[in-house]
């Protein structure tokens, strides 16, 4: 598979002096499943952020498609339209992602910056609202939606920009079990129809349903490990050094039993 | 298993203290306002929405039709001097919230106490005969006899003039009118699709762009407040100085602020990413229909009728 991300060296810090990550080097394959695993503070939204050029590095290079991208690159309108359309990125936070008056605002809104025909911009808006089964909420202003509408909002208001790579930080962070269970499958499905999902987790049992290929980011904001899920559930010291995992207690019935957080390899039931 | 929770935690409600005999409240009455406040800006916001999504004949129409015929009928109401008029257009706009569906009484007691202050007590003295001279129709000081004072003169008798009453009830009436027909677009317009109506005026989509996050982070900032306000109540008991909860209260301003400008930050990523280059481009929903020119045309109509009267 063709390389579509490539990040070489890459340092960056807070106000230069709050390390955020170290020496990070990455490649992501066109069409891949790719996911960023590491604690709360470790870096990973940062590395996403950097991804998507919202911030650019301390030093180092982040290549996408063949181009280094800097800020100077993304100065020129054209090369800044195209990026933004073949990457999106569905923030965390979706009071943030969400920042137009309406549902059906908010899917018009990326085509309409890039330039597409309103007509085309609306067919797709609609068709993604069908799609995502949320044409109930096409009026709906965006302060009124519960946490699931939201997300299945933010992705919709992506997608009708049809990126080929798609930005997830903590897919399904405050999500019902339902409502993950759909973004797990719909994760699966766009990423079968080829579009390359990078994701941010410290869910490992995400990483098993979705099966990507894994980087672990550790404290020290450094990358100390990529490679599949096998080879990283399966890494126990790896997975204790970066915190992952931790010995806890759980009980069958009135069983009690203390083992390593990590039903994959630990404790298969 | 080995047990490590703390000794207190073993301890049961019942056994741990008596509480002593409750004298005062505890000190949270402006907590109580604010978060009262701003519980009422959430509910507000909720019935605005909810009001404005009923599919009645007059949420139906176009909000570009609602935004002209608001500007048109300022207008009428501003050069009809008439009393009768006045009347008239008062019955007409509660026919119009009658055909919306409205809590009626409940929109009207807003509106009446807007009124009563800003168009009526405050232009009151106006009708005394020392401002607008005419036939004194009701007395409130005799005196025994007139005072000039400087380019001042005060009749012998102060008092309410016809004249005076006629401005004063003209003037309430415009102000009833021009808050009960705004408010009438308010409440059956989704917000989201009245301020795009101002479009048609030629206010760039950027700044209509900024009052929609303004007025979401409103809604999303009262919610932080009353949020913070419960987490505050739910570990307050008793007796608290008000210092104490000043400090308390300050402290959280800060941090809303502090989050304020991260969310501000984080939106503009936001919107960066999904290709802001620097102006922002929103669809308008100008779907005239029929319904639309009806609307259109009688509202014109009227407004001319009532000039005409």
């Amino acid at each position: 598979m063709e390389e579509i991300i490539s990040l070489r060296n890459i340092e960056y810090s807070y106000y230069g002096k709050i390390p955020a990550l170290k020496n990070i080097n990455l490649s992501v394959k066109k069409g891949e499943m790719f996911s960023i695993i590491g604690l709360n503070g470790s870096g990973k939204s940062t590395l996403l952020h950097i991804i998507n050029a919202l911030i650019f590095p301390d030093s180092g290079n982040v290549m996408f498609d063949g181009n280094i991208i800097t800020e100077k690159s993304l100065r020129d309108k054209n090369s800044g339209m195209q990026f933004r359309q073949r990457m999106s990125y569905i923030f965390q936070n979706l009071d943030i992602q969400l920042f137009c008056p309406t549902v059906f605002d908010e899917l018009l809104f990326g085509p309409l910056q890039l330039n597409i025909p309103l007509v085309e911009a609306k067919e797709r808006a609609e068709q993604t609202l069908s799609y995502l089964s949320i044409g109930y909420l096409k009026e709906r202003p965006v302060y009124m939606l519960s946490g699931g509408e939201k997300k299945r909002v933010a992705i919709a208001s992506v997608l009708t920009m049809n990126p080929e790579v798609l930005l997830v930080d903590e897919p399904l962070s405050s999500l019902d079990p339902k409502t993950q269970t759909f973004f797990i499958e719909l994760l699966l499905e766009l990423n079968d129809a080829g579009k390359t999902i990078i994701f941010t987790t410290h869910q490992l049992d995400l990483i098993e349903h979705l099966q990507p290929r894994v980087a672990v980011l550790s404290d020290d904001h450094t990358i100390r490990k990529t490679g599949s899920v096998s080879e990283i559930l399966e890494d126990k010291e790896l997975l204790i050094s970066v915190n992952l995992i931790h010995e806890h207690i759980h009980k069958h019935g009135n069983e009690e039993h203390k083992h390593y957080h990590s039903h994959y390899v630990f404790h298969k039931h | 298993m080995e047990n490590k929770i703390p000794s207190y935690l073993l301890k049961t409600a019942n056994s741990q203290y008596e509480f002593a005999e409750v004298r005062r409240r505890s000190r949270l009455s402006f907590l109580d306002k604010t978060i009262l406040n701003s519980a009422n800006v959430i509910k507000s916001i909720y019935i605005q929405a909810e009001n404005a999504s009923k599919r009645n004949i007059v949420q139906r129409i176009n909000p570009h039709v609602k935004f002209i015929s608001l500007i048109y009928m300022a207008i009428i109401v501003s050069i009809v001097s008439d009393l009768t008029s006045q009347i008239t257009l008062t019955a007409l706009i509660f026919a119009f919230y009658i055909l919306a569906r409205l809590n009626v009484f409940q929109v009207y007691r807003k509106i009446f106490i807007l009124t009563f202050v800003f168009g009526f007590l405050v232009v009151l003295p106006a009708s005394l005969n020392v401002i607008t001279p005419g036939k004194v129709i009701f007395s409130l000081i005799i005196f025994d006899r007139p005072y000039h004072f400087w380019v001042y003169n005060i009749p012998q008798n102060i008092g309410f003039t016809q004249n005076g009453f006629q401005v004063v009830t003209l003037l309430f009436l415009r102000v009833l009118n021009s808050v009960s027909f705004a408010l009438l677009i308010v409440f059956t317009t989704p917000f989201p699709s009245f301020i795009k109506s101002f479009k048609i005026i030629g206010v760039p989509d950027t700044f209509l762009m900024i009052i929609s996050l303004a007025y979401k982070y409103i809604f999303i900032l009262s919610r932080t407040i009353e949020d913070t306000y419960f987490a505050l109540k739910s570990r307050l008991s008793g007796n608290i100085k008000n210092s104490n909860i000043r400090k308390l209260i300050s402290g959280r301003i800060f941090f809303i602020f502090k989050r304020s400008v991260i969310t501000y930050e984080n939106t503009y990523y936001a919107m960066v990413s999904r290709g802001y280059q620097g102006k922002i481009r929103l669809h308008s929903q100008s779907h005239f229909t029929i319904s639309d020119f009806i609307a259109l045309v009688i509202i014109v109509v009227s407004g001319i009728v009532i000039v005409l009267i």
